[in-house]
């Protein structure tokens, strides 16, 4: 007796990712509809972790609002407070001293370093290797430990200023920084050894999760995702902001537009940002680290601008808008995860999960700085 | 295409006023203020040009009984930002989404729709996105909670 | 809480045994991998090398509720997400406990404003928590004193040794 197969029966089901998934880094929920193991939709819902910042933005002064920009993007605190910052000054029309400049570049760039780090750590485990995590937070303790002897914090630093930054370096921290450079150096090979080359690692990551340059510029991609696509866009080059035109670094391009591009891109930022660390401490110029003259209850004049800086996920925007009062009309704060998350509906489909989640981690999502 | 060219085809439009900014002061460089029933033609040029959508702002503008809509557009290759501006009226605020032309702006106008209850039309599903799913609020209007 | 709900009080106490049983709770205790925001990245700086939770026997940490004995509420809990905060603490097994880990998960932080429109004011709106730790966010030393905070509650007495706050010489 034989069975004959008369049609082929295709049946779909919906499944439930999150809010709460140690995939999905925080509180995204992603309705997946399947086909087997396939995805034929993968809808993201955000909005689990939205704490109004850009409703405070409006009802505190612009110095309380600062402390908030360290709260969106944790992992890369630095450069939400760059920015804002960057757009209060535009708007005041503030100087910033060269030294003060100079330090916040080579803060900001520990703290991308940082925030690579741990995204190296986090998607491995996303891959199931927990190892590297081990590694990597040993490397990031100690830029945090740098980062805390001059902010006074581990994770959420409020250390830029209108006019400049609130503390000085001094020379032990120059020392340490030195030292850091030196050491992460020399570690870079082992992190090739322990994770470019792993076979493992290289069959989840190689061909998995193609995004394209035009999708990226369709859904408004920007970061390692965008030059993970071949696309050597980078504020710090196309808009030049603070002192970075004055140090030479490259931008990694990969042109693959795989999960292995965005990594590799990721692990030559890493090594960019300590050449421009390494630059920046070198021709370190002295002087006052504050703006004379700014107002404590800064009082912006009338008008609006736009300023964004290239924070370790992306193009991080702020457009400001001033009534002349001591709190911004509107302050519209533009996450780069927001429009990396949004093309994931599109290029995950047709994916297996197991792979869907490798692209999820690539792409290198701070869950609050979407929903903001 | 270079900026010059750009501008006189945005200048081109009906009933827009492009101003070239100075990028140090205002960070774009280029505003366009149009009227929102050309906003899918700035989009569909903008589209054409390469450029990508960066970000949709609203302003609730209260004494003028206006609400603003800013598009930021960015363009990877050369670099150049572009702001194209509409206002529409407070009581019925409605423009037409751009969603088709970039997708990108699907969610950037779910989040205006939260924030300032915008009627996006033409959107393929104006549901809440970072607000609850319930939520007939709209907390970023200057008038919320008073 | 009404009578019919309420779990009647054990008639027989076994001293020793729920001694032992304590002491072995309170080295075993299984938290969840959940975190909500900044709170969590310290969480997993406190179970990476340097701080090593699990000297304190308190690194198995579970994705699934069911498996969990601790939840870690590292975060703001904000109004989309509190059902499934409060699923998630419905789902553990007893008995279970439950720490409050920063100014958000204790009170709602920074995001409280009047007529603030999306953050829980606390995690003890929505069910009973053991340990608060205040910070913003809490160091990982912190966190492990939270721990030891909550063993202590176990067993009710503490084992290791109180370390007195090496503070900085300010300028």
């Amino acid at each position: 007796m034989s069975i004959e197969a008369k049609s082929i029966h295709r049946e779909t089901f919906v499944i439930n990712l999150g809010p709460q998934h140690p995939a999905t880094h925080g509180v995204l929920r992603i309705k997946l509809t399947m086909d087997g193991e396939y995805i034929d939709d993968a809808e993201p819902i955000i909005g689990y972790g939205h704490r109004m910042h850009e409703k405070m933005g409006e009802n505190r002064t612009y110095a309380k609002f600062l402390p908030n920009t360290a709260r969106m993007d944790y992992v890369a605190a630095l450069f939400n407070s760059f920015g804002y910052v960057g757009a209060v000054e535009r708007l005041a029309g503030i100087t910033v001293p060269e030294r003060a400049e100079y330090i916040r570049v080579i803060t900001a760039e520990l703290n991308r370093v940082a925030s690579h780090l741990l995204w190296a750590g986090a998607f491995l485990i996303d891959l199931g290797g927990f190892t590297p995590l081990l590694y990597t937070f040993d490397d990031r303790e100690q830029i945090l430990d740098l980062l805390e002897s001059v902010t006074g914090a581990r994770l959420t630093f409020c250390y830029y200023r209108f006019g400049g930054v609130c503390n000085d370096i001094d020379d032990e921290f120059v020392a340490g920084t030195r030292q850091f450079i030196t050491r992460l150096r020399s570690r870079m090979p082992m992190y090739h050894a322990l994770i470019t080359k792993n076979i493992i690692f290289r069959k989840r990551c190689e061909g998995i999760g193609p995004i394209t340059a035009d999708v990226c510029r369709r859904y408004g991609g920007t970061g390692p995702v965008l030059r993970g696509a071949g696309v050597a866009y980078d504020v710090r080059k196309a808009e030049p902001y603070s002192a970075y035109p004055q140090f030479d670094f490259n931008v990694p391009v990969y042109p693959e537009s795989d999960c292995m591009a965005r990594y590799l891109v990721r692990m030559d930022e890493i090594v960019e940002s300590l050449r421009i660390i390494e630059q920046a401490l070198d021709k370190l110029p002295a002087g006052p680290v504050m703006a004379e003259k700014v107002p404590r209850f800064l009082k912006p004049p009338k008008g609006e601008c736009y300023f964004n800086v290239e924070s370790a996920r992306g193009s991080f925007g702020v457009r400001a808008i001033s009534d002349g009062t001591d709190k911004a009309y509107r302050m519209k704060l533009r996450s780069p995860c927001f429009s990396n998350l949004s093309l994931f509906q599109e290029c995950s489909r047709g994916m297996l999960l197991a792979d869907a989640l490798a692209l999820l981690g690539s792409l290198d999502l701070v869950i609050p700085d979407i929903d903001r | 295409m270079t900026l010059a060219e750009l501008s006189t085809q945005l200048q081109a439009l009906q009933g827009s006023t492009v101003t070239a900014t100075d990028h140090s002061k205002q960070g774009v460089n280029l505003d366009v203020t149009i009227t929102s029933n050309m906003i899918p033609e700035v989009a569909r040029l903008m589209g054409e040009a390469k450029f990508a959508l960066e970000a949709i702002t609203g302003v609730d503008w209260l004494a003028e009984q206006q609400i603003e809509i800013v598009y930021d557009f960015t363009c990877y290759a050369t670099g150049v930002r572009v702001a194209a501006r509409t206002r529409v009226s407070r009581e019925t605020p409605e423009v037409a989404s751009i969603s088709a032309v970039h997708p990108g702006a699907n969610w950037h106008e779910r989040e205006s729709h939260d924030f300032f209850g915008i009627t996006f039309t033409g959107h393929p599903g104006l549901i809440p996105l970072l607000l609850p799913e319930d939520a007939d609020f709209h907390p970023l209007r200057k008038d919320y909670g008073t | 809480m009404d009578e019919q709900t309420q779990v009647p009080p054990g008639l027989i106490h076994f001293s020793v045994l729920d001694e032992v049983l304590d002491l072995a709770r309170a080295n075993s205790l299984w938290p969840m991998t959940f975190g909500l925001a900044c709170c969590a990245i310290e969480m997993m700086a406190t179970g990476a090398a340097r701080f090593d939770m699990a000297r304190f026997g308190c690194e198995v940490f579970r994705p699934s509720p069911r498996q969990c004995d601790l939840m870690i509420v590292c975060g703001t809990i904000n109004k989309k997400m509190a059902p499934a905060v409060a699923t998630l603490y419905d789902q553990m097994p007893e008995p279970k406990w439950v720490i409050a880990m920063g100014n958000c998960a204790i009170s709602g932080g920074p995001f409280v404003f009047p007529g603030q429109y999306a953050v829980v004011e606390g995690a003890d709106k929505l069910f009973p928590v053991d340990v608060y730790i205040p910070g913003c966010p809490p160091r990982p030393e912190a966190l492990i004193e939270g721990i030891l905070e909550l063993e202590k509650k176990l067993t009710g007495k503490r084992r290791w040794p109180v370390a007195p706050p090496q503070l900085r010489e300010t300028p």
